[in-house]
């Protein structure tokens, strides 16, 4: 491996601007890239079916991306994320709802009004859930998020004059332009794309170098002067904020609305999704989300056995590649590439490190 | 000339049915390098820990730079001047060197609520002074959990420096160094006491450690200061030494 990571080094080239753009963002750098150029001619080479699953890997891509600043970055699991996520997509539900009147039309303009209500209600949300998980790590931090997230389920799953109860919301058609599935592609990569580099950016923010301080060690950062409480609860806002753009998206997508989406099992879709593509990744919860809803999509499509396939796959990542999709990628390509170890986040990149390390393995 | 930096006046922590701080009075003048000894168990590590905030004291009061500081959690403590580096190091294991070192350089900044700007051009000249200061230059991009023992020490003292403290707690800070890099480490922390006036307080075992790099000894035995004076003093009392010395064979 040494031997040849040397030829390697100063090689101009096709591999120059590659390493410039590991140097830039980690395996991240170049499955961005990738990815944002795919994401583009998604419509162009597939059909209706496959750019509807387009749109729903990337809204659930995103949801799982903001579950990734508390679990990959913070370094504490919530089980009860997608309660954010619904109350994105409740808020704009019940704000389309006040404008239709049951018409099913909506102006443009209303139709932006109601999907920017949903980041604001979502961390509102999450300002008041936080506030009492941000008090306990580990398994307290985790049980608390889904007994809230439970309580919220039910909030909405029993309230019927606001939230239509079991029945959800229907009819939330988007206006007319929106309807063509390639627009309402386009619309979400856009939206998507904008969370996403924001997210980029906080990561690598002084703030985000807080997150991965805190979960590395919680008792030292407090020791270099940083009030953890308070930065834990910045960030399950900012998580919750961002899961509520993703909930936004998804009322008008599927043009309805229901408590389920709030679930538990929602929640434990974002989970999946991180542990398939790696949660030591900025690109990571991307990545599970395309493995985790092509599967789902093509699956379905001919077995109802979908629970028991999901069950292997994430058997499968767990016992053979805990850090991940990417961290199996991450490990046999980055140091070609870099002459050095690979693992942007030196979270799950190595299973001989993952697993004596605590919290994000 | 010399102003009272630290001021602890009728310390006291029980943990249990045990008295394991017993009313400790003690003062530090600024720009003092001193140092407090005592068997296992003493309660050296406590009191770092009370003074830091990581315990509560059950009574007594402690006064920084004038300010009453009781009772303060340990992140308002570290901001307003009071390092620590921790007997077992306590760092990053993930981060790399720099990314440690950095970190506390950016929350000594206050910019560690700042989104939106890379955090790799903020604080950098800062952060070579920490890392060069101890040693690590060559080690930065090295992941900090990988380091050996020694390294991890002298990352250990980057981290509390990077503060820019004006007290700095060291809570045996040779433990698991060779010879070597002990005397090049109390080398380090004597230049920072004499060049930069820092007051520095330090827990050790080893009495040459002792002898040779404090101009005050405090000797703490079952949470009680038993006698505090000059190492000459301290070596020549016999409590001292039937207490302690004794079994070091000085």
């Amino acid at each position: 491996m040494k031997g040849r990571n040397m030829t390697d080094k100063g090689q101009n080239g096709p591999e120059s601007w590659l390493r410039k753009l590991v140097e830039w963002g980690g395996l991240s750098g170049p499955i961005l890239v990738l990815l944002g150029l795919g994401s583009l001619l998604v419509p162009v080479l597939v059909g209706r079916f496959w750019i509807e699953v387009g749109t729903e890997i990337l809204v659930l891509g995103l949801f799982a991306m903001s579950f990734n600043l508390i679990y990959g970055y913070m370094g504490q699991i919530s089980f009860g994320h997608a309660a954010f996520f619904g109350l994105g997509a409740y808020a704009t539900a019940i704000m389309f709802r006040e404008f239709t009147g049951g018409t099913e039309e909506i102006t443009i303009l209303q139709f932006f009004g109601a999907l920017l209500a949903g980041p604001p209600v979502a961390a509102i949300g999450a300002l008041v859930v936080g506030f009492f998980c941000i008090r306990l790590t580990g398994i307290y931090f985790a049980i608390l998020t889904l007994a809230f997230g439970e309580l919220l389920f039910f909030v909405v799953f029993s309230w019927y004059t606001f939230t239509g109860g079991d029945d959800g919301i229907q009819r939330l058609l988007p206006p007319p332009v929106f309807r063509d599935p390639t627009v309402y592609y386009y619309l979400t990569l856009a939206i998507v794309a904008a969370a996403a580099a924001m997210m980029w950016r906080i990561t690598r923010s002084p703030f985000g170098y807080v997150l991965r301080a805190m979960r590395e060690n919680q008792l030292r950062t407090r020791f270099i002067g940083i009030d953890v409480r308070r930065y834990m609860l910045v960030n399950f806002v900012i998580a919750g904020m961002f899961a509520g753009v993703a909930g936004a998206l998804w009322g008008p997508f599927t043009r309805s609305v229901g408590p389920l989406l709030l679930g538990w099992q929602e929640s434990g879709i974002a989970v999946f999704m991180t542990l398939i593509g790696g949660a030591g990744f900025f690109a990571g919860p991307m990545v599970g989300s395309i493995v985790y809803t092509f599967l789902q999509a093509y699956v379905t499509g001919f077995t109802v056995y979908w629970p028991l396939t999901i069950g292997t796959v994430i058997l499968l990542i767990v016992l053979f590649a805990p850090g991940g999709l990417l961290g199996v990628i991450d490990a046999k390509l980055i140091p070609r590439i870099l002459n050095r170890g690979g693992g942007e986040e030196r979270a799950d990149s190595s299973p001989k490190k993952s697993s004596k390390s605590k919290g994000t393995s | 000339m010399a102003r009272t930096i630290l001021e602890v006046t009728g310390l006291n922590k029980h943990f249990g049915g045990i008295h394991v701080t017993q009313n400790v009075n003690f003062t530090m003048q600024e720009g003092e390098q001193s140092a407090i000894i005592g068997p296992n168990g003493a309660g050296k590590s406590t009191f770092f820990n009370l003074l830091t905030g990581y315990h509560k004291p059950d009574g007594g009061k402690v006064v920084f730079d004038g300010r009453d500081i009781t009772n303060r959690a340990p992140h308002v403590i570290a901001r307003i001047g009071i390092s620590r580096a921790f007997q077992i190091s306590n760092i990053f294991p993930r981060l790399t060197v720099l990314e440690n070192v950095r970190s506390a350089v950016h929350s000594h900044a206050r910019v560690t609520m700042n989104m939106f700007a890379s955090a790799d051009r903020i604080g950098v000249s800062e952060t070579q002074e920490a890392l060069s200061l101890c040693g690590l230059v060559e080690k930065a991009n090295d992941i900090a959990g990988m380091l050996a023992q020694g390294d991890k020490k002298k990352l250990e003292l980057a981290i509390a420096l990077a503060g820019k403290p004006k007290l700095l707690f060291l809570d045996e800070p040779t433990a698991g160094m060779s010879l070597e890099e002990t005397q090049e480490t109390m080398k380090l922390v004597d230049r920072l006491n004499r060049e930069l006036g820092l007051t520095v307080l330090f827990t050790e075992h080893d009495m040459s450690v002792v002898f040779n790099h404090a101009k005050r000894v405090v000797l703490l035995h079952r949470g009680e200061i038993i006698i505090e004076g000059s190492p000459e003093q301290v070596r020549d009392n016999e409590t001292a030494q039937q207490i302690y010395l004794g079994e070091h064979h000085i």
